[in-house]
């Protein structure tokens, strides 16, 4: 008979952090269109097919497991991590790979030691290149996206780079960032729109603020150090923190409490580290984006951050 | 009001609430059952015979054990049985008890104690008289008062803990409603004990009346009683403490290790009515409450009597109910209201029969470390007492939890944590002893190797030295031989030559 308090059950912080994901969501069908939704609609087709599938070959009961929430949610943040007009079999094979290698592989839910839905990104990054970085250039209608995903046009004309890629691209050639026009309308309010969402979950107490705010101070503390010893070839924080996966990565994917470090300082670290991670790996890496990475890499070292920064104990 | 506090613990409002806390007086019950075997120290031996009269008050069972106290009998009656029976503990298993029958006329043993101006009477005369009361803790503990009070060094504040341990629990609120006096005087008397400087008694905010009812009697200006926010765990002494004095009672140490004594409200009135008249702890006030009874009280009530006794006065109603003793956190369940009322059963909780939420998956989201008021990371914690890993567990601190559940209150997974760590600790327990008893069985098997070998040795130097010897003294012998012959061929030669002449 023992009692619990009247706060949220894990299954409903799930479907919380997905509500708050609308806002971000809802800027991205804006700018890129119905891919947005298209994608999401496979990935979590694909998570609930192969997360049900996997749980029957392991002979465990399929509904509670499923209903929890967690495959479709990494399956979302996947979805909206990968290109709106990237062909079907991408996110397919993305989804069905972060949750069988990702998480059940460990044991499922709990277990996983990486950040499933960013587990998937960089095995998709790093096998399918060029799918995994051609953004839609517009807002394309139903009919059109379906054409490209599953591969009835070609995407040519409606594509281009993200402009993080551009800006990589234009300081190979020479050029200085007072020259390029670096500032990206969409980016900037997906990422406003993924950062209110943040805001939401942190004052529902579904997150606590350490993560995002470390992500961001990382990011912020690299990126003037670097902008500050050559401002012809890097770029100014403000302009870091409004592209790519940025508030997205703080906010939602560094945050995954099962794979994150769980103590109070170990967050600040942990977050920080990633936010550090990021800025090297975007301006120094071979890859546009540096979240998925940056996240793994500091998924790893989640034990020994948890061990060393254990709080101090009443009476020790 | 206090500002300062310790981390964590959760506020969980009163599931039970009541207009005005009052206390009944139960009706003297047919017959009481007291368990021999108390919270620790050995079991009592009992002083009685079944068939035996006894009076209310009177001694039935004592142990030479220092760290106990006598039992004595809550009714006048005739023993009717010294057998096993069903007490409230969870394991469910049965102990050695003194089965009561009552004559109905509740006649008291004779006694006599300090009387009303105790402070004539000196220290260890009053512990005695404590002692002799069989006065435990009465806050769920059952610590032996005694115990706490004596040899005390360098007390500097005395703290009577008021603050009710477990939200629904009303038995302590109620006595500071209805016996303000017994418990200032019974804080005078501890004063005098321990010799502190001043006295404080901790009172949670929502009990304005309790604390009203004290202020009213409280002319004393080395007590002083302070209001701290309602939260669950203050009433954990180490905790209480803390928010009251900022001190910090160093992890595995005692509250006296800091110059502070802690007592509980009931046990306070119960120590004035030991001093003041010797007369024993016989009742104690139980809260009756839950979603299974229509009208939750506080019923003063003695002690052996069955649960069922006060139950049956708070109006259960027609579901089927659990049962379960001391406060919904940290309480035990128990299997039937047939058990007896104990010294330190505060509360009966008497439940509607809920299915449990099923339990899911930890995701490490750390709303437990938020909640736990020793600083633990219990979600580190779990995941090694589920794999077993009990060292490593020991070393993210398990020892220090006080399995209070409030980690188990706020987990969104509904995972019963701190019967991991309970379970835990106990396997913890038994490696190391395990442990322990290889260690020495390997060390006696190494020393009888060792033995043997220094035996073996011993031997073949003395067999050495025994030959050396024995060949010296051949060889001496050899040496005397040869004189004897020499000897004996001169005085034959001789011989023959005194022949020859």
């Amino acid at each position: 008979m023992m009692m619990h308090s009247n706060a949220l059950n894990t299954n409903q912080i799930m479907r919380q952090v997905m509500y708050a994901l609308v806002l971000g969501i809802g800027a991205a069908y804006y700018f890129f269109g119905w891919g947005v939704i298209l994608q999401i609609t496979l990935a979590v087709v694909t998570a609930v097919v192969v997360e049900s599938a996997f749980l029957s070959l392991r002979k465990l009961p399929v509904k509670p497991a499923v209903s929890d929430g967690s495959a479709i949610l990494s399956a979302i943040l996947l979805a909206i991590s990968i290109p709106s007009i990237a062909p079907w079999w991408i996110v397919v094979i993305g989804v069905a790979f972060a949750i069988i290698f990702g998480k059940q592989l460990y044991g499922g839910l709990g277990n996983n030691p990486f950040n499933p839905a960013m587990l998937g990104y960089a095995f998709l990054l790093i096998s399918y290149p060029l799918q995994m970085t051609t953004w839609a250039g517009e807002f394309l209608g139903l009919s059109q996206v379906i054409d490209i995903i599953f591969n009835l046009t070609s995407v040519d004309a409606l594509s281009g780079a993200t402009q993080l890629d551009e800006v990589k691209t234009q300081l190979a050639l020479g050029k200085v960032v007072a020259e390029l026009d670096v500032h990206s309308i969409s980016q900037a309010w997906i990422n406003v729109g993924f950062l209110l969402g943040g805001l939401y979950l942190i004052v529902r107490k579904i997150i606590t603020w350490h993560i995002p705010v470390a992500f961001i101070t990382g990011m912020v503390v690299i990126s003037s150090i670097l902008y500050f010893i050559n401002d012809q070839i890097y770029l100014p924080m403000q302009d870091h923190l409004m592209l790519g996966a940025t508030m997205l990565g703080a906010f939602f994917i560094a945050t995954d409490p099962v794979s994150a470090s769980t103590t109070p300082k170990g967050r600040l670290i942990y977050g920080f580290l990633i936010g550090v991670l990021v800025i090297i790996i975007r301006v120094f890496g071979g890859y546009p984006d540096g979240v998925a990475f940056a996240v793994l890499l500091m998924n790893i070292t989640v034990p020994l951050i948890d061990y060393y920064t254990q709080p101090k104990v009443f009476g020790k | 009001m206090l500002n300062q506090s310790f981390n964590g613990g959760v506020v969980i409002d009163n599931p039970h609430p009541v207009d005005t806390v009052g206390i009944v007086s139960a009706p003297l019950p047919d017959k009481v059952v007291l368990p021999l075997q108390q919270r620790i120290g050995d079991e009592a031996i009992p002083c009685v015979k079944v068939g035996d009269k006894v009076l209310t008050g009177q001694v039935i069972a004592k142990t030479e054990d220092h760290f106990c106290v006598p039992i004595h009998a809550s009714i006048s009656g005739k023993v009717v049985s010294i057998d096993k029976q069903i007490i409230p503990h969870k394991s469910g298993l049965k102990s050695k008890c003194i089965t009561i029958e009552s004559d109905g006329k509740d006649q008291w043993a004779e006694y006599k104690g300090c009387g009303t101006d105790f402070l004539h009477c000196d220290q260890a005369t009053m512990i005695e008289y404590i002692q002799s009361s069989g006065i435990v803790g009465l806050g769920g503990a059952g610590f032996p008062a005694h115990a706490k009070l004596e040899g005390i060094q360098d007390c500097h504040t005395l703290i009577i803990n008021g603050t009710e341990c477990e939200p629904g629990i009303m038995c302590d609120d109620a006595l500071m409603q209805h016996h303000p006096r017994e418990v200032i005087r019974g804080v005078e008397i501890l004063l005098h004990i321990c010799g502190a400087q001043r006295a404080i008694i901790a009172v949670e905010d929502d009990k304005q009346e309790a604390l009203n009812s004290l202020l009213m009697y409280c002319h004393n200006e080395r007590i002083s009683i302070e209001q701290i926010p309602t939260k669950y765990t203050s009433g954990a002494e180490k905790l209480l403490i803390k928010a009251l004095l900022d001190i910090e009672i160093p992890s595995g140490g005692f509250a006296i290790d800091t110059g502070v004594i802690c007592q509980n409200v009931a046990t306070t009135k119960a120590i004035f009515d030991a001093v003041v008249d010797n007369r024993p702890l016989v009742s104690r006030i139980v809260t009756v409450t839950g979603s299974g009874v229509e009208s939750p009280n506080n019923y003063e009530v003695r002690l052996g009597a069955s649960f069922e006794h006060i139950v049956s006065m708070s109006k259960p109603n027609t579901h089927q109910h659990t049962i379960r003793m001391g406060g919904m956190m940290m309480g035990v369940d128990v299997k039937t209201t047939s058990v007896p009322i104990c010294k330190i059963t505060n509360c009966i909780f008497v439940n509607k029969l809920e299915t449990k939420p099923s339990t899911q998956e930890c995701i490490r989201c750390g709303q437990c470390n938020q909640a736990c008021p020793v600083d633990l990371l219990p979600q580190q914690l779990y995941w090694y007492a589920k794999s077993e890993d009990t060292d490593k567990a020991m070393d993210y601190n398990l020892a220090d939890c006080i399995e209070c559940r409030c980690c188990d209150y706020v987990c969104p997974s509904h995972i019963p944590l701190a019967e991991y760590f309970s379970f835990a600790k106990a396997l913890h327990r038994k490696t190391t002893e395990d442990q322990y008893r290889t260690d020495i069985a390997r060390e006696r098997f190494e020393f009888r190797e060792y033995r043997l070998e220094r035996n073996k040795q011993e031997r073949t130097e003395m067999m050495a030295a025994k030959k050396e010897e024995l060949k010296k003294k051949m060889a001496n012998d050899k040496v005397q031989k040869d004189k004897i012959a020499a000897a004996m061929a001169r005085v034959k030669k001789t011989k023959k030559a005194n022949d020859d002449a």
